[in-house]
């Protein structure tokens, strides 16, 4: 739909003439005409609330001063904010604000870079006319993160209204009355909410804090370095402050990045990882069995050696390579050069095969892209979101915002495909604000769409071009849904046709329709067909190739979009190309002066079974802990021993590294640059904010150093230069820093879908029959059904070592419904013992009515003992593994 | 004394009125809704109320069907009346009266409003402590639903009039209206800037109009008996109809007064209410409730109308006369406004929220023989800075006890402060700032 054009207003602000799109604050307009006009409780993410009236300014023709902050432009308006009367006016509302407040700036962590120190530099005396009592906040305890000073506080709830209006969290209320106004959070218990940070940030004073860097600095002593936080694929922009090496506190700048200066739990509060004590600082070699340091002379060596020795006696393809998507596209790109060209195999393979894969290769099908077809800025302004299988707020918090804006404040409609029901807790859930929740269980998301699909071709809202431009397609799809019986949908969904209708109605007649896919999707059996049906839906409502509209799979690790674009995978190179594709290989092969090996590469499961059958011999391992992620019926840690040399390139000494008889110390992203590329396919600058912990080095230089050492020189001088031979295979990559324009479905790509491409899965991926079994992995020996999840406030297993996380969430704990708690006679925080017939672990529970009947949930940080539950299913296509869903029973201990 | 023939008051001044149905309709009651509903299309409703000249009884004197006038025309969706029954001005208790003795004759005028504004639902924002009041209305409201003068079919046309009572939970700010609708959304009552103004975003951001429950009771008089009788009341055309005031203080008789706006003040207090308790001369009165500058002696021949009041420096308000005389300290007496306001102000704006326990502090510290003379320009300045900078009128309200006895009284700050500095300098007195 063509937006309307823009109305503008045209106006006067001290003097300079401006014109500025109708609907501007007086405020805003004054700032784009370079005139600053004092505010305390103005934020441009916040509507406005008028109350601090420090912004007051005089408007030709109206009587009294004018709060610049709440008040729209008009036509031909006359704003003056310098005036003596203006002048005058800030003085005494500034003189009311430091009536009750301590002036306790040496002991105050904001000192330095607090707005009312600021305007009291401008506008105040040296000295007061207060002589009465200030009133006097007792100290009180408010949670392990945050800490307030109440004292300070300006009552500007600028806090508040960030929880409520942009986390959706609603932690934050003030509390008693006049000057006695204190923020606290509800029913003033120890605050339990998402701990985003978000209120520190946007507090103008020093009254809400960080405790994690309580009084340790003066914001001016610090040093900033601009970067991407590592611990999700959102990309947040953050700045790691430092002090003598130490990182001291990380914020993100209002506007910046694609985060726009909003952060999560993990990026607020989780940067001590790279300062922990645990870090490894020398190379470590095998020596008699057990792992002892040595130089890096030694260690590389005899990995050198070893890799040229076993490569004479057993060909390259006895080596397999691992990379972490937590890695810079820099080291990604250098992984799989060495890997491909100093070893000379394709075996080789990163995190993205835990699901993100799964999401890149449906999009190439379907429209010949690797990346989403729309930016953040597009969900912000899309009529219609579909979320399917996505507790976005836990994974993708930030993506999770953009939703949030989009319903909250543009009134989009909201479509949820979720295992989690609508309910208040202290974490925001996305599902309360969808005005169509289909609550299904993990291993039902395929039936659900399907349903949707269903009433989209029997309801007539088939984009009528389709008929003509592929009637084989459409025929194929009509005839399977018509197959399905709504009963059957409403036996696997708990849906009803009626409610599918009604959704499907909304989400076909909008005109910019996004559909959010998650782990739920992604690493969920069926997962890559499931996706590609999800193209269906859009192509079926013509919304396919709109602009605005289109598919987003949401990563999980900060570069998992990276991952695949440097190829760091077995069937793609750079680019991505498909490896079997000569146009592909010949490109690269052309750049890098040398042939590639062509024989298809092994993937992650694969690897390891070769390895374990004795195959496989050697294997680089960067960053990667197999032995900690997969079950334990994945036997990755019996297909590690059995290879004669394992090398990895580690931040700690994991369950993996362990096992090594090399282990390389790795620098983590604080210490590194480069780039990563985020979910929305956004390449962002990744800057060190501190020198390298130890001997560590980045992983590209090892790559580099190994390589040379082994005769296959691939040098770099920085990150900069690898970037660079990047830039000429992925174009894109040239541009870092404003949100380039997404990209296009490719026609002839769409066509070939349309034509013969979605026949080869299309009956699988339209039966209802299957789904919902084989994700039972142990068999129906169990009640209830185990869904390993991800937190909010971990990211993997690295978050773990985060301080700062640790005090939010230190432990695993099952969370489960209070029915089926109170049916199995179990209460908040009771010991379980949770089994099937692969093992069993024991537990607490909790209890959540987020949380359906049938299904209890543990977060994967924490999942060591649970892994002995899980088995594993490999997806036929894109051999993601499978396996965060089983079936349990849980007993009281 | 001059009689004047009570509109609202009439029913319960009737020996053995009790307020029920069955006396309200032998008084004549909802007969008013009966010649609307159905027969008058509600925009002839609107304009027959516009006629009439009824302005607000709530304390801004809003003409009432202009206001109504600004809900959105070709709007469908939902929109809500609210009666404003908060009533917390000190020196107030009219609409009290008016709901716990003659419930019906308000539930009408509810009801009339909701027919000229197309609305279904109306809710009576009540005062927390009028727990009988509360009750009343509630009994009342199901008498009306039962007799189909509420719910859903009333008296058969179809429409939906449903009236709930929200009870308030202590809080003087949600009697302004915004801050009442945040109230009766659940929230927390802090005024909303404005514009937007109800009209338009109300209640859960629909249409809303808020009136005052004197407001609403005077609708069905107007219906019954004509815009032009009711214009011919009072001062017309800015003043027409009858106002209760609500007298309090050195009176002989306190107690709520219907009369005719445009009657001098003279009039109401020594002829209305019995005149001065004692012997004593008045001193001083406000004519508005505690947020209307106080008015001296001078004043007695000021007409109790709109204007007039507000040309003698002060406002009608809420219609809450409070009399003071000779012998009243009136530095003490702005002290107990200023006491008032201290612990009503919400804390949204800082000017009101630091200006109220600022002056509160200043004035207790002068009555306490601590003050300075220079504490006079302070309290000056200070109410100048809080007058007209804030959200709501709370803080123009909050100011005008200071600033007219410092007007009228200065000599009695003055020779306070001489007696203070009589003494020697003495150590400044701490008052606690913490409450109770
Ligand atoms: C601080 C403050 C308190 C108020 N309290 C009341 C009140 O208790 N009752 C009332 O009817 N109006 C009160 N008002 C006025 C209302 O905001 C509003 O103007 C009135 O309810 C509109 O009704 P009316 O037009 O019928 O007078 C108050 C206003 C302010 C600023
Ligand atoms: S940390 Fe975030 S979620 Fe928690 S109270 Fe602050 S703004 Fe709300
Ligand atoms: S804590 Fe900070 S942000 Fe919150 S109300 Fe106080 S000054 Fe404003
Ligand atoms: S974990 Fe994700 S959402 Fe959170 S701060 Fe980091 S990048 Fe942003
Ligand atoms: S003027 Fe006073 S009462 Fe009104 S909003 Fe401001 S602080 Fe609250
Ligand atoms: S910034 Fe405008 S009132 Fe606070």
């Amino acid at each position: 739909m063509p937006h309307a054009a823009v109305d503008t207003v045209t106006l006067t602000i001290d003097g300079h003439h401006l014109t500025v799109p109708k609907g501007t604050l007086v405020i805003e307009a004054a700032r784009q005409a370079g005139v600053m006009v004092p505010h305390f409780c103005y934020h441009p993410k916040l509507k406005p609330d008028a109350n601090c009236r420090m912004c007051l300014v005089e408007v030709e023709k109206m009587p009294k001063l004018q709060t610049a902050c709440s008040t729209p432009v008009a036509e031909g308006m006359v704003v003056r904010t310098a005036t003596t009367v203006v002048n005058e006016a800030h003085k005494s509302v500034l003189e009311f604000i430091l009536a009750n407040h301590p002036l306790d700036c040496p002991v105050c962590d904001q000192g330095g870079r607090c707005d009312l120190q600021d305007f009291s530099h401008q506008y105040t005396p040296t000295t007061s006319r207060f002589i009465e009592v200030k009133r006097v906040f007792p100290k009180e305890y408010f949670s392990p993160l945050i800490e307030t000073q109440m004292n300070r506080c300006v009552q500007c709830l600028r806090c508040v209204r960030y929880c409520d209006e942009v986390m959706d969290v609603k932690a934050l209320a003030p509390s008693g009355r006049g000057t006695m106004t204190e923020i606290k959070s509800f029913l003033h218990h120890e605050l339990d909410c998402e701990f985003c940070g978000g209120c520190v940030q946007i507090c103008p004073v020093g009254a809400i804090t960080s405790r994690l860097s309580m009084y340790e600095y003066r914001p001016w002593m610090l040093k900033r370095a601009d970067t991407v936080c590592t611990y999700c694929g959102d990309g947040c922009q953050i700045t790691i402050q430092t002090k003598d090496n130490q990182l001291v506190e990380v914020m993100s700048a209002q506007g910046a990045g694609r985060n726009n200066g909003d952060l999560c739990a993990r990026g607020f509060f989780g940067y001590h990882v790279s300062t922990h004590p645990d870090r490894l600082r020398h190379p470590l070699i095998r020596r008699d069995g057990v792992l002892v340091q040595a130089t890096w002379e030694e260690a590389l060596e005899l990995v050198a050696e070893t890799a040229v020795r076993l490569k004479l006696a057993h060909g390259p393809n006895a080596f397999a390579g691992l990379i972490a998507a937590r890695c810079t596209n820099e080291d990604l790109y250098l992984f799989q050069k060495f890997m491909r060209l100093a070893i000379g195999t394709n075996h080789l393979d990163s995190s993205a095969r835990y699901g993100q894969i799964n999401g890149v290769r449906a999009l190439r099908r379907v429209q010949g892209t690797h990346r989403w077809t729309v930016t953040f800025e597009d969900i912000v302004s899309a009529d219609a979101l579909l979320l399917v299988g996505t507790n976005i707020t836990e994974t993708n918090p930030i993506t999770g915002l953009k939703v949030k804006e989009a319903v909250k404040k543009r009134q989009a409609t909201l479509l949820t495909i979720d295992s989690l029901e609508p309910a208040v807790g202290a974490i925001s859930n996305i599902a309360n604000l969808s005005s169509h929740h289909f609550s299904v269980h993990p291993d039902r998301f395929k039936p659900a769409v399907l349903g949707l699909i269903k009433a989209v071709v029997e309801d007539g809202h088939v984009d009528p071009t389709l008929a003509q431009r592929a009637p084989a397609y459409l025929q194929t799809i009509s005839d399977s849904v018509q197959d399905l019986s709504w009963p059957a949908i409403e036996a696997a969904t708990g849906g009803t046709p009626e409610s599918f209708r009604e959704a499907a109605r909304t989400f076909a007649r909008s005109a910019r329709a996004v559909i959010l896919i998650g782990q739920g999707v992604l690493r969920t059996a069926d997962g890559y067909g499931l996706a590609t049906t999800l193209l269906d839906l859009l192509l079926l409502t013509g919304q396919h190739g709109r602009p605005g509209c289109g598919l987003a799979p949401l990563a999980e690790e900060n570069n998992d979009q990276g991952a695949v674009e440097m190829g760091a995978v077995a069937e793609y190179l750079p680019g991505p190309g498909d490896l079997s594709d000569p146009a592909a290989r010949s490109r690269v092969a052309q750049l890098w002066k040398e042939d590639l090996p062509q024989e298809p590469g092994l993937t992650l499961m694969p690897m390891l079974e070769r390895a374990r059958a004795g195959a496989l011999k050697a294997m680089f391992i960067v960053g990667e802990n197999p032995v900690g992620s997969l079950p334990l019926s994945a036997k990755a840690k019996e297909a590690l021993q059995s290879l004669e040399f394992l090398a990895c390139q580690e931040l700690f000494l994991t369950e993996t590294a362990q096992l090594a008889h090399v282990v390389l110390p790795a620098c983590s992203y604080a210490e590194k640059d480069g780039t990563f590329t985020n979910t929305e396919g956004h390449v962002q600058a990744v800057r060190h904010a501190i020198d390298p912990i130890g001997e560590s080095r980045p992983d590209w230089e090892i790559f580099s150093a190994l390589s040379v050492l082994m005769g296959y020189p691939l040098e770099y001088g920085d990150a900069k230069e690898i970037l660079k031979e990047i830039r000429s295979l992925i174009p894109d990559y040239g541009r870092l820093g404003p949100a380039p324009t997404p990209m296009r479905p490719a026609t002839e790509a769409v066509d070939g879908y349309l034509h013969t491409g979605y026949a080869t899965d299309a009956a699988d991926r339209y039966a209802l029959s299957g789904t919902g079994h084989e994700a039972r992995g142990a068999g129906n020996d169990g009640h209830l059904t185990l869904l390993i999840a991800q937190s909010l406030f971990h990211s993997g297993k690295l978050s773990t070592r985060s301080k700062g996380l640790l005090q939010v969430q230190a432990e695993g704990s099952l969370t489960l419904n209070p029915a089926d708690a109170a049916r199995l006679g179990l209460a908040d925080r009771d010991q379980v013992r949770v089994t099937n017939n692969l093992g069993a672990m024991t537990t607490t529970v909790m209890l959540a009515e987020r949380v359906p009947k049938g299904l209890v949930l543990f977060p994967e940080h924490f999942d060591q003992e649970a892994r002995r539950l899980l088995t594993v299913s490999t997806d036929p296509v894109t051999q993601v593994p499978y396996y965060k869903l089983t079936q349990v029973t849980i007993e009281r201990l | 004394m001059p009689k004047h023939e009570p509109v609202l008051l009439k029913n319960m001044l009737q020996p053995g009125y009790t307020g029920s149905l069955a006396d309200y309709e032998r008084a004549g009651g909802y007969q008013a809704l009966r010649t609307v509903l159905g027969k008058i299309p509600p925009a002839e409703v609107t304009h027959m109320v516009i006629k009439s000249g009824l302005r607000g009884r709530g304390g801004a004197g809003f003409p009432t069907g202009v206001k109504w006038g600004f809900l959105p025309k070709d709007y469908t969706g939902p929109k809500y009346l609210c009666c404003n029954a908060d009533e917390s001005e000190p020196g107030t208790f009219k609409d009290r009266q008016l709901m716990e003795r003659d419930p019906h004759q308000v539930l009408e005028g509810i009801a009339i409003a909701c027919y000229a504004i197309g609305v279904e639902t109306a809710y009576i924002y009540i005062r927390g402590e009028f727990a009988l009041g509360a009750k009343i209305l509630e009994a009342a409201i199901r008498e009306a639903r039962a007799a189909g003068y509420l719910g859903t079919n009333v008296l058969g046309t179809g429409r939906t009039m449903n009236v709930w009572v929200h009870r308030g939970a202590g809080a003087y700010i949600c009697g302004e209206e915004t801050a009442l609708l945040e109230s009766l959304e659940g929230k927390r009552g802090l005024p909303r800037v404005k514009p937007p103004f109800p009209a338009t975003h109300g209640l859960y951001n629909k249409p809303t109009v808020v009136n005052n429950v004197e407001t609403l009771a005077n609708l069905p008089h107007i219906i019954t008996r004509g815009p032009d009788w009711f214009a011919s009341i009072g001062s017309p055309p800015k003043s027409a109809g009858t106002r209760i005031f609500c007298v309090s203080g050195h009176v002989k008789r306190p107690g709520n007064y219907e009369v005719p706006m445009g009657i001098t003040c003279r009039e109401l207090i020594f002829e209305q209410a019995g005149g001065m308790r004692s012997d004593k001369p008045l001193k001083a009165f406000i004519p508005g409730g505690a947020s209307a500058p106080f008015l001296t002696p001078d004043h007695l021949d000021v007409k109790l109308d709109f204007e007039s009041v507000a040309q003698a420096g002060s406002m009608l308000g809420s219609g809450g006369v409070t009399v003071m005389e000779e012998g009243t300290d009136m530095v003490w007496a702005a002290l107990r406004l200023t006491e008032f306001f201290y612990h009503e102000s919400c804390g949204k704006c800082s000017p009101c929220r630091e200006g109220s326990s600022w002056l509160v502090q200043t004035l207790r510290r002068i009555v306490a023989g601590q003050g300075r003379m220079q504490d006079l320009e302070t309290l000056t300045d200070l109410c100048q800075n809080i007058a007209g900078r804030t959200v709501c009128a709370f803080g123009d309200a909050e100011v005008s006890p200071i600033l007219s006895t410092l007007k009228y009284w200065r000599h009695e700050y003055e020779a306070l402060i001489r007696a203070a500095e009589a003494d020697g300098p003495t150590e400044l007195l701490m008052p606690t700032a913490a409450r109770h």
